[in-house]
């Protein structure tokens, strides 16, 4: 069996490893010590099982899930964690796989070998009851077979087309765009701090505002900086961005 | 409360029919209307106050106080006068034959007055007991929690058993660094401790999160300036590195640096100043994790004990950087 463990503590790690060689000598481990490392390691190595530690820097490990469960065949995971009261709750009541640090032989041998794979009810739960760990810090797609993330901090704007939702991204200071899963509307309600809607297909990054330009056939534009192309502010949105640009 | 109400009630109906020493035929008739008055009263003001709950609630203490009395006396009068009325009509003229109307409503309101006035006063300072027991039970706990953050508890635990298998002298070191610590954080700690021993057990602490987090974990001590033998309450920096191992290092994949500052003021005119701060480098993570704010409040709460209104802790954020500095007057063990 092949193994990802996700912890930020090299300590913890190796406890891990120990235990896993100990319980069979036949497994393959890989390491990450964050999320984002985490979904990387998925990417390459198609592990069977991960190991993911709950609070990590960088991106905690219920974020990372969330975009693991959009693979086509994603690991089955189980999360460990030393103290989080709250998380604990919430796993209980979702019935949802979870060792507490420091981890017993005999427990892990059981979770890895009644490990089931978590479905997204029980994942869309566990946020639901952990509000302080289950925001995003990245958005995911699937390309080809493998995920694929942007940081949030990097996005100009959502659009959406047709079936599709689209987002226009800064990478490494070119303008790139992918097409992602999420709608319009899940997306406004989880990002409203951030993002702002302009437009029945438009969501754009409310500090990244540039100017608003009024078109001779009357169409109102937002310029956005790093964004050539304005985009159409819609009457019945006008307001909140007008609201928006004098603070 | 409402059978509370109704004991007080019967108290006074007892009372006032029993103050008089002249009336000894119509004492138990009397006893009958005056309850039934007087019940009347009591109930009536208790529903209202009950009605009125969610309205005032959220005013602060005097406003609620004196829209309560104001409306039992509201209460009282209406009730007083349909009392009046009741017994002209019916002709129930024994006790008021001699009064008139306005004696009578006046006579009322000034009884009324002054038993609600102690009744309202009872039942807050009832409700101010209550609450402190809440408190007291609760703050015990907190106290508890204040001291011990569950999270380095376990974390320590399993970095124990990690070490125990590669490198059991290291092991050995961080499990009796622990119990140090625990002995002092399990004490009453109401005690001085010297600034030597306080950063000693600091230090031990730095030590055992520095093998689970590495390199991540950086401090620089800067206090050749504070005396040795100066005094201060036990456990007063532990809570203050914690906190900035919690928000500052831990949410960052690079880690990032604690400096521990101090400094003797002895310029000023009065007694001198020991000045403690702690930097650490403020987490730039989206959302701040949370944090107990309990650490912050036990520390103020035991320099308040130890030096009453001449300590203080005071937090900021400059430049990315979060400071807590606490500030004392300065006292030192004799030398021996």
């Amino acid at each position: 069996m092949k193994i990802l463990i996700v912890d930020d503590e090299p300590l913890a790690r190796e406890r891990l490893v120990h235990l896993l060689t100990e319980i069979n000598q036949e497994n393959q481990f890989i390491e990450a010590s964050n999320g984002l490392e985490a979904i990387e390691q998925v990417n390459n190595e198609e592990p069977d099982i991960v190991l993911m530690d709950i609070r990590m820097p960088g991106m905690n490990g219920l974020e990372a899930t969330k975009h693991l469960m959009n693979i086509d065949n994603p690991p089955a995971i189980i999360f460990t964690t030393a103290y989080d009261e709250y998380a604990l709750q919430a796993f209980e009541s979702q019935a949802v796989d979870y060792l507490l640090k420091p981890i017993r032989k005999e427990r892990l041998e059981k979770a890895l070998n009644s490990c089931s794979k978590l479905n997204k009810v029980q994942l869309e739960q566990l946020g639901l009851q952990n509000r302080e760990i289950s925001y995003r810090t990245h958005i995911s797609a699937q390309i080809r077979g493998t995920l694929f993330l942007v940081a949030i901090k990097d996005i100009y704007c959502f659009l959406a087309d047709h079936k599709y939702v689209t987002v226009k991204y800064d990478k490494e200071g070119i303008l790139a765009e992918t097409i992602i899963e999420d709608t319009l509307k899940s997306l406004e309600e989880e990002f409203a701090t951030s993002f702002l809607r302009i437009h029945r297909n438009a969501l754009i990054r409310k500090d990244n505002i540039e100017a608003l330009q009024k078109q001779n056939d009357g169409r109102m534009l937002l310029k956005l900086r790093g964004l050539p192309e304005g985009l159409e502010v819609s009457r019945r949105h006008f307001s909140s961005v007008r609201k928006l640009m004098k603070t | 409360m409402v059978f509370a109400v109704v004991i007080i009630g019967e108290l006074l109906a007892f009372i006032l029919t029993l103050a008089p020493l002249n009336m000894a035929q119509q004492r138990w008739n009397n006893l009958a209307l005056i309850s039934l008055f007087i019940q009347w009263n009591g109930l009536m003001c208790s529903g209202v106050l009950c009605l009125l709950r969610p309205f005032i609630k959220n005013y602060s203490q005097q406003f609620i106080a004196v829209s309560s009395y104001l409306s039992v006396l509201l209460m009282l009068t209406v009730l007083s006068e349909l009392t009046f009325y009741i017994m002209q009509l019916y002709a129930i003229t024994d006790i008021i034959s001699t009064t008139s109307h306005w004696e009578f409503l006046a006579h009322n309101l000034l009884i009324g007055g002054i038993i609600g006035a102690l009744a309202l006063r009872y039942f807050y300072i009832q409700h101010q007991w209550r609450l402190k027991i809440e408190a007291e039970s609760c703050t015990k706990l907190q106290l508890l929690q204040a001291r011990i953050r569950p999270h380095f508890l376990f974390n320590s635990m399993n970095s124990i058993a990690s070490l125990t298998r590669t490198r059991p002298d290291v092991a050995e070191r961080i499990t009796e660094d622990l119990a140090e610590l625990f002995r002092m954080i399990l004490r009453d700690n109401h005690e001085l401790i010297t600034w030597s021993r306080e950063k000693e057990l600091s230090q031990r602490y730095i030590d055992i999160e520095k093998q689970r987090l590495g390199e991540r974990l950086s401090i620089q001590w800067q206090t050749d300036a504070i005396p040795d033998n100066a005094l201060i309450p036990a456990l007063l920096i532990q809570p203050l590195l914690e906190n900035a191992i919690f928000h500052g290092i831990e949410p960052e994949i690079t880690g990032g640096s604690i400096i521990v500052s101090g400094e003797l003021d002895s310029s000023q005119l009065k007694a001198p100043q020991l000045k403690i701060s702690i930097q650490n480098t403020n987490s730039k993570n989206l959302i701040h994790r949370q944090g107990n704010k309990m650490a912050l409040s036990n520390i103020r709460e035991r320099l308040h004990t130890h030096f009453p209104g001449n300590a203080s802790i005071t937090c900021h954020e400059k430049d990315d950087i979060y400071f807590a500095i606490v500030t004392m007057p300065y006292q030192h063990k004799p030398d021996e």
